[in-house]
């Protein structure tokens, strides 16, 4: 009896109300335009220029878990290199921004187009490799290039090649446009940046690129089966990936206005990994959870007088639990794990008034 | 270019720091094949080991009770890691396994930062009774350390070779490494021969972590990443063969050593690894390789 009644409560529940105009996309269309506003127009003045900094970075790494997600979870493939590229990103940016007067955003995309092409050259050979043979590649590339950086160092205003004047005493900063140099400008410009990019991600994801990585993922033999040419939309992935996380080393150099090598150390990498994994590599707010775990936890534990070392203890907790438990991630299993609360309290609920 | 009097001293510490990581890649490969497990954080958890031991040297405990609680701990750790997240994660592709010990990895790392802070700019180095004493080879100095460095990569790649040929436990992990499956339907107590190999895996880190912290540096980043040499030779021998790890590994800590007093190249030597491991694994991967179908993501 009460059986009949939770169904007949449930199939009543599930026929769509009168009245009711909004479909659930253009629901989260507004809900997402209403954030980027508010991130846009209200956050700056409601935090200290600490916190603006900070949220800054979460920016610059939204990009870059952005890059990170769709190689692992679009296409399925690891780098454990990333940082690195971002790296190689701000270098060039930095390269530019000295050498050129160069527009700002004209900068950006330069930066992202050199970095893409280097992201693709070293792709290349990198296809041919297995899953667990590219992810190990990937991390010997971060450690690589951590230690050509510790000696080509970044640009700071000299000449030649790599721009790097060893004896200068008075290093100029890494200009920023002139619309936003301030601070919190400069936080609405990234993240104007980061929306665009996250536009291009998911324009990428909704057309062919993304349904054929889904079938590359899904089984490499299958896709090819099918016709779909799978080295040129791997490399398609490496592009993007790069170019995003290109256009990010661009930002950040403007954000930090002084680069060092200490700023993309080896673990970095690693531990960007790490949250994205956590954070979700399988949707597009998986990459803002992840920056918000890189970027802003270990600020709001600085300003609280907790070493960052916890959040790494953390972290490696935290990947380890992800991948034994909920492989998609936070963003993809809080959600579930509140509707399923959420089907329970109903079930409760319905079944509590079947009973009267 | 310098002349050769010059190299000889870096032949000498280029093959003792090649013994060391083959020591280190015959663990990592062993591992590997009988549980499908790339142990990247081989080199944190000796790193640790080593600074646990350099603390309790620094409180006055005896030398060798120091090393002996490095390998203690770096064999128990990995022991337990693996006995723990070994089957939870058994069915899963190795990326997953190699990746999950990246969680162990951070882990020991943020602790040993937490321990060990390095900010206050203290360097802390561990010296072992065998580096003052030695012994002349044709105008160069040989002291014991590398000598034990050496030896110890050619008698573990050696004995670990005649063990996995000749004894049941050795041949219950190569069954593994074919099909973990059949193995546990013959009989074999797959469980017990895993924790052998967990077992094994970390007393090499142990002793490899001692021997690298006096050899190289005892620093948490330097040690943790050296691991990034031993899986070079281990990806060169395709995670296979014992004897080309090991052959791999002399060959990675030679051309590293004999790199560094060429000016010209400077500190890009320490890329060797990485470059070395590209090629090779670029070369053996001319044919197509394409990933098996993936059963989940």
């Amino acid at each position: 009896m009460a059986g009949t009644a939770v169904a007949d409560a449930s199939t009543r529940q599930r026929s769509p109300r009168r009245g009711r105009p909004a479909t659930p996309t253009v629901t989260r269309a507004v809900v997402i335009a209403a954030l980027f506003l508010f991130v846009l127009l209200a956050l700056p003045q409601l935090m200290t220029l600490y916190y603006v900094d900070t949220m800054t970075q979460v920016a610059v790494y939204a990009m870059v878990a952005l890059g990170l997600g769709v190689l692992v979870g679009r296409v399925g493939l690891v780098s454990l290199g990333q940082v690195a590229v971002l790296a190689i990103g701000a270098w060039v940016a930095a390269r530019l921004l000295f050498a050129t007067s160069q527009p700002f955003p004209l900068v950006l995309l330069e930066a992202g187009l050199i970095t893409m092409a280097a992201g693709t050259l070293l792709g290349l050979p990198a296809l041919r490799l297995r899953g667990l043979y590219l992810a190990l590649i990937t991390l010997m590339f971060a450690g690589a290039i951590a230690i050509v950086l510790d000696t080509t160092n970044f640009p700071n205003g000299g000449h030649g090649f790599l721009g790097y004047n060893g004896s200068l005493v008075h290093i100029p900063p890494i200009r920023r446009p002139g619309i936003a140099a301030s601070d919190p400008a400069y936080f609405r410009y990234s993240v104007v940046v980061a929306a665009l990019l996250f536009l291009l991600a998911f324009v990428h994801i909704r057309t062919r690129p993304g349904r054929a990585w889904a079938a590359i993922r899904q089984s490499e033999p299958a896709a090819m089966a099918a016709g779909i040419n799978t080295t040129f939309y791997k490399l398609w992935a490496f592009a993007l990936a790069s170019f995003i996380t290109g256009v990010a080393g661009g930002v950040y150099a403007g954000a930090v206005h002084y680069l060092y090598s200490l700023d993309f150390p080896a673990q970095d990498s690693i531990i960007l990994f790490a949250v994205v994994l956590m954070g979700g590599a399988y949707s597009l707010w998986g990459a803002i959870v992840a920056a918000l775990l890189l970027e802003f936890l270990p600020a709001l534990l600085q300003n609280w007088g907790v070493s960052a070392d916890w959040l790494t203890i953390l972290f490696g907790i935290g990947v380890v639990l992800t991948l034994t438990t909920a492989p998609a991630g936070m963003a993809d299993q809080v959600p579930k794990d509140l509707a399923r609360l959420g089907r329970l309290l109903r079930r409760l609920a319905t079944s509590g008034g079947g009973a009267r | 270019m310098p002349s050769w009097p010059d190299f000889q001293p870096f032949i000498v510490s280029g093959l003792a720091l090649g013994g060391v990581y083959a020591l280190s890649g015959v663990g990592m490969v062993v591992l590997y094949q009988a549980t499908g497990v790339v142990y990247l954080a081989f080199g944190a958890v000796g790193a640790m080991g080593a600074l646990i031991a350099w603390s309790l040297i620094n409180a006055g405990a005896p030398g060798w009770a120091g090393w002996l609680v490095c390998v203690v701990f770096s064999a128990l750790v990995t022991l337990g890691y693996g006995m723990l997240f070994g089957p939870l994660l058994a069915k899963r592709d190795p990326l997953v396994k190699a990746a999950a010990t990246l969680g162990l990895l951070l882990v020991l790392f943020g602790v040993m930062d937490l321990l060990w802070t390095t900010s206050g700019g203290e360097s802390r180095a561990i010296t072992l009774p065998t580096d003052n004493s030695g012994f002349g080879v044709a105008q160069v100095q040989v002291n014991w350390t590398q000598v034990i460095g050496l030896g110890l990569g050619i008698a573990i790649a050696v004995v670990t070779a005649v063990f996995l040929r000749y004894t049941k436990l050795g041949t219950a992990m190569r069954a593994m490494a074919n099909d973990r499956e059949i193995t546990a339907t013959l009989g074999v107590p797959v469980r017990r021969v895993e924790a052998a190999a967990w077992l094994g895996c970390g007393v090499l880190a142990g002793v490899a972590g001692i021997l690298l912290a006096d050899m190289v540096a005892l620093d948490a980043t330097t040690l943790t990443f050296l691991v990034i040499y031993t899986l070079a030779a281990a990806l060169i021998a395709r995670l296979r063969s014992i004897a080309f790890t090991f052959v791999a590994a002399i060959v990675i800590g030679l051309v590293q050593n004999l790199l560094t007093p060429i000016s010209s190249v400077g500190n890009y030597n320490d890329m060797t690894p990485f470059v070395l491991a590209a090629v090779a694994l670029l070369a053996f991967s001319r044919r197509s390789v394409v990933s098996r179908s993936r059963e989940e993501a």
